[in-house]
């Protein structure tokens, strides 16, 4: 079946102008959108500083330092989240107006829509969220390493955008919706606080696998993760499309 | 330029649109006539290709539906029942956004003129009223100069005078050749523009024809008539072709005694209603 293929480029770019124009336009999302870029700094410089005063006071030699690794990878996770989740509230935007059915009746396609809404912010946050790995993390993490994890966060925050957008009505429960979809992000330091075979209740959070795959530095981590984050994007994929037709 | 053969389709289990058939030809006004829920949007989405999960064939410009590419939406245009446009942008930056969409450029401004906006072009689609929103809405569907036209109740919530600029742009959009689909639940507009309805309930076709021969199928043109009999008003009717074989009549027209005189033709509703047993409004 040759279903709604290829997008061609110009539709596309323009249906991904009109999205940053949206986001432009709305200032709570552009504050959403550099959200990500203000905890970089404050992990870097002020988390330090924090835990300089913190050893002060309990005359402890480290307090914060252990999770370090934890402070990076929730960073790593900020920027697609947030970016997924200004995604997530400019659909249901769309939505409410009538768009989404709209724009898939035109050269943009339903594909488009989603190339442009979904995919394209996935791939921008997957840059802007290894740089920022790249330049603010406080541990030293491999190149590698770094694309591994950035690659999967993207991922879990595209499931992040389906899970807001499918299952809210509006902009009111999506908002209620995406502070929900934050417990995605509970299995990272699961493996922090958890060292028993319990921490395995959480095995169906790619999160999860994610810490794993950033504490043990074992890229086979990366196979769970990966299938984890598949699996939730298949099953929200359907609940998305069913909202789009 | 549309043709559907024994269409299938459901959103559940239990069947919907069921063993569909029709053609529609270039240049002609098609319309779907049925109560709410009858399946006539879901035909429109079927044929825009917004549903594709449907069993038997439907080819749009000679495009199967299911196998079609983004280029097809170059060759039809889309009116949704309800707006959807960008409420904070202007009239303007909805149209040039959509117009830069295509491969054809539509002329904003004569769109604007041709429903009476262009006043408030630079206004934000949020202050715009309900039917001016509609009427926006049309001529987005016009941008890209389509040969085929989906109207979904284009005018409904619009008072008599923009619902008769719309019909007219409609009539001079079929005179210029295109191929025209309309859905809708109000039978005067179908009478009106129509060339062929087909009459939906259930997810079934259970009529289609020209609105003329629908009406004539089922029910005569009658003339009906009253006189004073005995000091008494009484009524008389009898079927435009037996005129001449109505004596009461004859006498009485020639003894100038009648005291009213009309004819009455059933509409396209009540021959719906006697189809398919169901009311359009």
């Amino acid at each position: 079946m040759r279903q709604d293929m290829k997008p061609s480029m110009k539709p596309l770019l323009r249906s991904f102008g009109m999205f940053i124009r949206q986001i432009s336009k709305d200032s709570m999302l552009i504050v959403v959108c550099i959200a990500p870029i203000l905890a970089a700094f404050f992990f870097h410089f002020g988390i330090p500083i924090i835990e300089g005063l913190l050893c002060e006071f309990f005359r402890k030699t480290t307090v914060l330092t252990p999770y370090n690794l934890l402070f990076d990878l929730f960073l790593s996770i900020l920027t697609p989240y947030m970016f997924c989740f200004a995604s997530a509230m400019l659909m249901l935007t769309e939505y409410d107006e009538g768009m989404t059915s709209y724009l898939a009746v035109t050269p943009i396609g339903k594909k488009g829509y989603i190339l442009s809404r979904l995919l394209t912010p996935a791939v921008i946050s997957f840059f802007a969220s290894s740089l920022l790995l790249l330049y603010f993390a406080l541990t030293t993490w491999a190149f590698m390493m770094i694309i591994m994890v950035c690659l999967l966060t993207s991922l879990t925050s595209i499931a992040v955008a389906l899970l807001v957008f499918s299952i809210s009505h509006n902009r009111v429960e999506g908002m209620a919706m995406a502070k929900l979809s934050g417990l995605m992000m509970l299995g990272l330091p699961v493996p922090f606080f958890l060292l028993s075979n319990v921490q395995y209740i959480f095995a169906f959070l790619p999160s999860f696998w994610i810490a794993k795959l950033g504490m043990e530095q074992n890229v086979l981590y990366f196979i769970p993760a990966l299938l984890t984050s598949l699996t939730w994007l298949w099953i929200l994929y359907r609940k998305f499309e069913r909202k789009l037709t | 330029m549309i043709s559907v053969k024994n269409l299938n389709f459901s959103y559940t289990k239990k069947p919907f649109i069921e063993h569909v058939t029709f053609e529609v030809k270039s240049g002609e006004i098609f319309g779907f006539l049925g109560p709410s829920g009858a399946g006539k949007s879901t035909l429109q989405k079927i044929l825009t290709g917004l549903i594709t999960t449907y069993t038997g064939s439907v080819k749009v410009n000679g495009t199967e539906v299911k196998q079609r590419d983004n280029s097809f939406y170059e060759q039809i245009g889309v009116d949704f029942e309800f707006p959807s446009l960008y409420e904070k942008l202007t009239a303007r930056g909805n149209l040039s956004f959509f117009n830069s969409l295509y491969k054809k450029q539509g002329d904003i401004d004569a769109l604007l003129a041709s429903v009476g906006l262009t006043a408030d072009a630079a206004k934000k689609v949020a202050d715009y009223s309900k039917g001016m929103k509609s009427r926006l809405n049309f001529i987005k569907a016009l941008l890209h100069d389509p040969s085929i036209l989906f109207l979904d109740e284009p005018t409904s919530g619009l008072d008599p005078s923009n619902a008769r600029l719309m019909k007219d742009i409609v009539l001079t959009e079929k005179a210029r050749g295109k191929t025209i689909i309309l859905t809708t639940h109000n039978m005067y507009d179908a009478t009106e523009l129509c060339d062929r309805v087909a009459f939906i309930v259930d997810g079934e076709i259970k009529a289609l024809d020209t609105p003329h021969n629908l009406i004539m199928s089922k029910g005569a043109a009658k003339i009906q008539y009253t006189y004073l009999h005995n000091g008494r008003e009484e009524k008389g009717q009898v079927s435009l072709s037996k005129t001449s074989e109505d004596e009461l009549l004859a006498r009485l027209l020639r003894n100038n005694q009648l005291l009213s005189i009309h004819s009455s033709e059933p509409t396209l509703n009540d021959i719906f209603v006697e189809i398919t047993g169901r009311r359009l409004q």
